[in-house]
């Protein structure tokens, strides 16, 4: 993506708008606002990503427990962090977020941060929690996908019920989930530019930031469309590729019979 | 060998074992047969405890095993078990299903269990098949597989639920034959099926359920030709034809 961004910047637009700004004084600026956005995607990726994975498979594992004090909680929370729009869970864990740890805590761990960024942090959790609800429902149905005929095949040869989790039920669940994960991933990575919204430090908000800065010198609409159209086709790499490794993943643990199941 | 006495079970208001008493000797292949519904599954699976009995006894080489303190998992090492669906793991090659009891609940190492499951796989005869998906085999192949996965466990007997119910007319031979074979080499067998030409040949006894009840029990000869209880006589004549 930042390939296309200096293609785009350098090459393309010079040639069609006459360009003025290139200058190095320009560059500097915008590569540090664009690295440091970009950056900061990465991060709030690089958190949220295998945060929700986890939050969505337990909760998922939990919604098809036996056991009924793991099945209700677990059904609680897909609920209400699938019911609210992640702005609004942005909004208060930003808010409300780091009132909720406790003061000797924050001194502890935290004592070298700004309560801003702990703030984000805390946001961005609360986004890792709104996708792990649907990410829940996807390993739910991959549960729920496995015939019980497996499970009592496992049983009839004498594994325990661990082993008959840990060697028939999981693989096949995984299996299954792979194709509507991707998609979930595309829409986390997306979801993380509502960060910008609270002041984090992201892709969408440092070319807010940068726009801002250069409007200083005069900026035609032009420049601002170019900014824009390089934070979409930086998200469009950004989601192709996760979407993408998946299918390579769902490739590689590519099993006659199962691929026939759709969630 | 096998011992079942007054096994009762209830699913819910379903009274579907109402008292069941019989016994199996060493290396005897007993015929269940009953209309649907008898009860014929639910007691195939009291014995190996996939379902648990409500009262009665089951007792395997003189070991009660529906008591505390007997583990399931030992209990289901004793007798292997045959489903009319296969269940073979979808995700596992023909292989990898038979040699995943070995290693899992054996202990054996990986070596060691390849080397039996191609012995095994060979003798249901499907040694050229070892690296096949379940998906990619015929219904035959693939409860022969199944076969070969129970026997790798190396149990005291073999409980076969329908073996044959599920499977296209042209396979079901391959899999009688080869129960054939392990009934003839001494193994304990219970059968619930409706293959007539395979309880003739094969069955040392013939137990006919109906509502929860063995009604009668008796030779091939006797149950098929020459049934005393009414309901015998009625239910074989359907499926004699």
């Amino acid at each position: 993506m930042v390939v296309a961004g200096l293609l785009m910047a350098f090459v393309i637009l010079p040639a069609i708008f006459n360009f003025s700004l290139l200058s190095t004084q320009f560059w500097q600026i915008y590569t540090r606002f664009y690295i440091t956005g970009l950056f900061g995607t990465f991060f709030y990726v690089a958190l949220t990503l295998p945060l929700s994975v986890v939050l969505g498979f337990l909760m998922g594992w939990a919604r098809v427990s036996r056991i009924r004090i793991f099945r209700w909680p677990a059904s609680l929370y897909v609920n209400i962090f699938r019911g609210l729009p992640p702005l609004i869970l942005v909004i208060f864990a930003s808010l409300f977020g780091t009132s909720l740890i406790p003061q000797p805590i924050l001194d502890r761990f935290f004592a070298g941060f700004r309560r801003g960024d702990i703030a984000v942090g805390i946001a961005a959790i609360a986004i890792a929690m709104h996708s792990s609800a649907y990410q829940a429902e996807i390993f739910r149905a991959g549960f729920q996908s496995v015939p019980k005929g497996q499970v009592e095949a496992a049983q009839a040869l004498g594994l325990r019920s661990w082993q008959g989790m840990r060697h028939v039920i999981l693989p096949q669940t995984f299996r299954l989930s792979l194709p509507p994960l991707g998609n979930e991933f595309a829409v986390l990575i997306k979801d993380t530019s509502i960060l910008a919204g609270i002041a984090g430090t992201e892709l969408v908000a440092k070319s807010r930031d940068l726009l801002g800065v250069l409007s200083a010198s005069g900026l035609p609409i032009v420049w601002i469309f170019a900014v824009w159209t390089v934070v979409a086709i930086t998200y469009l790499v950004l989601t192709y590729s996760v979407t993408r490794g998946l299918r390579l993943l769902e490739r590689k643990f590519h099993t006659p019979g199962l691929e026939a199941i759709s969630l | 060998m096998i011992r079942v006495n007054d096994v009762q079970k209830h699913f819910g208001a379903l009274h579907v074992l109402r008292g069941i008493t019989f016994e199996v000797q060493k290396g005897e292949a007993i015929v269940i047969i009953g209309p649907s519904g008898s009860g014929k599954s639910t007691l195939l699976r009291c014995i190996n405890l996939l379902v648990e009995p409500d009262s009665g006894q089951v007792f395997i080489d003189g070991v009660q095993v529906n008591r505390h303190g007997i583990r399931h998992e030992w209990v289901r090492q004793q007798v292997g078990m045959v489903f009319q669906s296969f269940n073979l793991f979808t995700h596992l090659t023909a292989i990898d299903n038979v040699t995943l009891g070995l290693t899992r609940v054996k202990g054996m190492t990986h070596d060691k269990a390849v080397e039996k499951a191609r012995e095994l796989l060979a003798r249901v005869g499907l040694a050229a098949k070892e690296n096949s998906y379940p998906a990619e085999l015929s219904g035959g192949q693939q409860q022969r597989v199944a076969i070969a996965r129970a026997l790798a466990m190396d149990p005291k007997a073999m409980l076969f639920d329908e073996p044959t119910s599920a499977l296209d007319p042209e396979y079901i031979r391959e899999v009688l034959d080869v129960m054939t074979a392990l009934a003839r080499e001494g193994m304990t067998m219970i059968v619930v099926t409706h293959e007539m030409g395979f309880a003739s040949n094969v069955a040392s006894r013939i137990l006919f359920m109906d509502a929860g009840k063995i009604v009668e029990e008796g030779s091939a000869e006797q149950i098929f030709h020459r049934p005393k209880e009414e309901r015998t006589r009625s239910f074989v004549s359907k499926i004699l034809r």
